[in-house]
């Protein structure tokens, strides 16, 4: 039973990740119909911000070597604000990776490059900027929380719980804003039909720049927390999260909020099954089952099915 | 609908010129090593080291080695009158970007390579050196089968299998009464399976067979699922044969999921760039060495000197060490060959071949002590040390302390 516990445990853990990077993801593809593979390089920038926000220095390899600000903030604070800067970049990555190619109105795979190139270049800029070593956020970042917990017979470190917990508030914040709001309403008019919502009266253009800006504030806060729970081991270390997510992407359906995160916890719980011994094939068999699935439904866990009129 | 058509007469032969002009452009493979050697702005030697990526962490260590050996050869007058020019190129961490370094270096035209960092990325860019002819001395490739690559690839990093089962004998020393080992190692790692063979054998031969052993991948970060069942199994030894990054945060996690147990860590770890990642979890872990900068012979002392009035005083790893002996090794066989033949407008392949026989033939006095080569490449050295990180009180820094 204990044992069952803590593969429950760990398995929610990483799924949780997975689930809000992969919120990002689905965000953009709601609305635009494409992948912003920029989103693991602001998922990085968010890792980073929020260490410079702590008070941590850079280190001696980048062009800003020393730099550090006088007084660290705390956790809470530093994270927030790394999420709103992670926003205002992914709005900057819209209007210059994806705005221009949808006025032209452009085939969606040339704007799935552009991020791709944008990607690599915010990529790039950190590694210019921070260079390419490893920074580890500060221990005790969390304050008096302890450092693990016991629940139930199962060991689980404490930021896994944080996480856990912050997918969860997210997913239920984006989901009212979503549902009972105005603009989570005008955000669905637009994915439905950004023009018919134009002439509606929807902007449709701020609708998306907002839609960004969500889906970067969300990789900004993931990648703050997971910084904090595993470091930041370079200006990489997004990318693997990027690819996992688009996974959990397909899996719970494109463009579905809720597929995504239940995607994202069966992923995270199938990677958990696999025996300790051959946790090097975790991947293989995540995506073993993410295939599978796909066979029996193609439109993932919780996608629509595509309809065609003849 | 775009439609597949055959090109017209005239766009084909475009493209076929167009081809010709291409493959005419083409450098032949053996072009470097026909040419003469070129001494413009001084004798060229190269490196390949891993400045970006994960095992980035390794690569900076090697660079301040290599720039301090450069300054220490120029200032006692370089090879025969020249500089040694040196120029160094990113491999980044993994096997394409070392050989696409590799590639370049010996297009360059330099004479002898240090590098590449990690052996995982050796086994891709030594076989390329090797058709090249071109003198390879490996800094920090410690697995099996380095040397046996080719007569072109040497190294000055002592083999895992020389010094990995010191640490194992030095844990069993601090608590004799060791029972349950729980070993890790990264599975898509040359380094990291080779080093875990030793491990495990050193292990069995002490009476201690692994409780469990399990497999990561280099790029993982998570290692949650791994831990819990190792910790199930009550292990009170942790065995690692992991690089730094993943390895750092391996220790942070089992640290923080509860293991309060001894930890002894491969060569992977052998770097301060550790401290960062795993912070005050680094505190006591084992660590066999092949350097110690408690050695008092002129060569160790004068490298100290010269490493503590550039880096504020610190005290240097054994990455820098390496390197630093690496370059070494090329610069003494460079002078020895140069009092043979000059270098001057000689054949580049044919200098290559003769100084990578220079470089095995000699006797050096370096940072490790004194070191010599078998004829397949393979460092000779006398000495080895295991050492335990003590770790600041604050968790920010900390230092290799030998044991004796």
């Amino acid at each position: 039973m204990d044992n069952l516990l803590q593969i429950l445990f760990n398995g929610l853990s990483v799924g949780a990740v997975y689930a809000l990077f992969a919120l990002g993801y689905t965000l953009v593809f709601s609305v635009l119909g494409v992948i912003n593979f920029a989103h693991g390089a602001v998922f990085t920038l968010g890792a980073y911000f929020t260490y410079l926000l702590l008070g941590g220095a850079v280190g001696s390899n980048g062009l800003l070597a020393g730099a550090q600000l006088p007084e660290g903030l705390p956790f809470w604070v530093a994270l927030v604000l790394a999420g709103l800067g992670c926003a205002l970049v992914s709005v900057g990555l819209e209007a210059v990776a994806f705005g221009p190619l949808r006025r032209r109105q452009a085939e969606p795979l040339l704007s799935l490059i552009t991020s791709l190139g944008a990607g690599v270049v915010l990529v790039n800029l950190i590694q210019i900027l921070m260079g390419a070593e490893g920074y580890a956020l500060p221990a005790g970042s969390l304050g008096q929380l302890p450092v693990t917990l016991e629940l139930g017979g199962a060991r689980v470190r404490t930021i896994q719980v944080v996480l856990m917990l912050v997918s969860a508030l997210v997913v239920v914040v984006l989901t009212l804003w979503l549902e009972r709001s105005r603009g989570g309403k005008a955000l669905q008019a637009v994915a439905e039909d950004a023009t018919t919502a134009r002439l509606l009266g929807i902007d449709s253009d701020a609708m998306i720049q907002l839609c960004f800006a969500v889906s970067g504030f969300l990789a900004g806060l993931s990648g703050g927390l997971v910084g904090l729970s595993l470091s930041i081991t370079g200006p990489y270390f997004g990318i693997g999260y990027g690819l996992e997510a688009l996974g959990v992407l397909v899996l719970g359906g494109l463009g579905s909020v809720p597929g995504a995160v239940l995607a994202g916890l069966i992923v995270g719980l199938a990677e958990a099954l696999v025996p300790g011994e051959w946790s090097g094939y975790k991947d293989a068999v995540a995506f073993a089952f993410l295939f599978g699935m796909l066979l029996l439904r193609p439109q993932g866990l919780l996608g629509r099915a595509v309809v065609t009129k003849v | 609908m775009p439609s597949l058509r055959w090109p017209d007469g005239s766009t084909t032969r475009a493209l076929l010129v167009a081809a010709l002009v291409a493959l005419a452009g083409c450098r032949s493979a053996d072009r470097g090593a026909t040419s003469a050697v070129k001494l413009d702005g001084g004798v060229p030697v190269g490196a390949v080291l891993a400045l970006t990526g994960n095992a980035n962490v390794y690569g900076q260590d090697q660079k301040v080695g290599l720039n301090l050996a450069q300054q220490e050869i120029n200032g006692a007058g370089g090879i025969a009158g020249r500089p040694l020019k040196l120029s160094i190129e990113d491999g980044g961490s993994d096997e394409a970007g070392a050989n696409a370094a590799m590639t370049l270096q010996i297009n360059r035209g330099v004479l002898a390579v240090v590098g590449p960092t990690l052996s995982q990325q050796a086994f891709s860019a030594d076989p390329i050196a090797q058709r090249r002819g071109m003198p390879v001395v490996g800094p920090s490739n410690t697995a099996t089968g380095i040397p046996e690559i080719g007569s072109f690839i040497s190294r000055v990093s002592a083999q895992s299998s020389e010094i990995a089962p010191l640490s194992i004998g030095m844990a069993l020393k601090l608590q004799p009464n060791l029972k349950r080992a729980a070993v890790f190692y990264a599975q898509d790692d040359a380094y990291g399976t080779a080093e875990t063979v030793i491990f495990q054998k050193a292990l069995a031969e002490k009476g201690l067979k692994p409780v469990t052993v399990q497999r990561t991948q280099i790029n993982d970060l998570d290692f949650q699922n791994q831990i819990t069942a190792a910790l199930n199994l009550k292990p009170d030894l942790v065995v690692l044969s992991l690089q730094a990054v993943d390895g750092g945060n391996l220790i942070r996690q089992l640290r923080e999921l509860g293991y309060r147990g001894l930890i002894v860590v491969g060569n992977g770890m052998n770097t301060p760039n550790i401290y960062p990642i795993c912070q005050r979890h680094c505190d006591g872990i084992l660590i066999a060495q092949a350097y110690s900068p408690e050695l008092a012979t002129p060569a160790n002392q004068a490298f100290i000197k010269r490493f503590q009035a550039s880096q504020g005083g610190a005290i240097p790893p054994q990455l820098t060490a390496q390197a630093y002996t690496a370059l070494q090794v090329i610069a003494e066989a460079l002078q020895r060959l140069e009092k043979r033949q000059p270098l001057a407008g000689a054949d580049l392949g044919q200098t290559r071949r003769s100084l990578m026989q220079e470089i095995l033939g000699g006797t050096y006095q370096t940072p490790l002590g004194e070191i010599r080569f078998t004829p397949e490449g393979e460092v000779i050295q006398k000495q080895f040390y295991v050492a335990r990180v003590k770790m600041n009180p604050t968790g920010n820094g900390g230092r290799f302390e030998l044991l004796p």
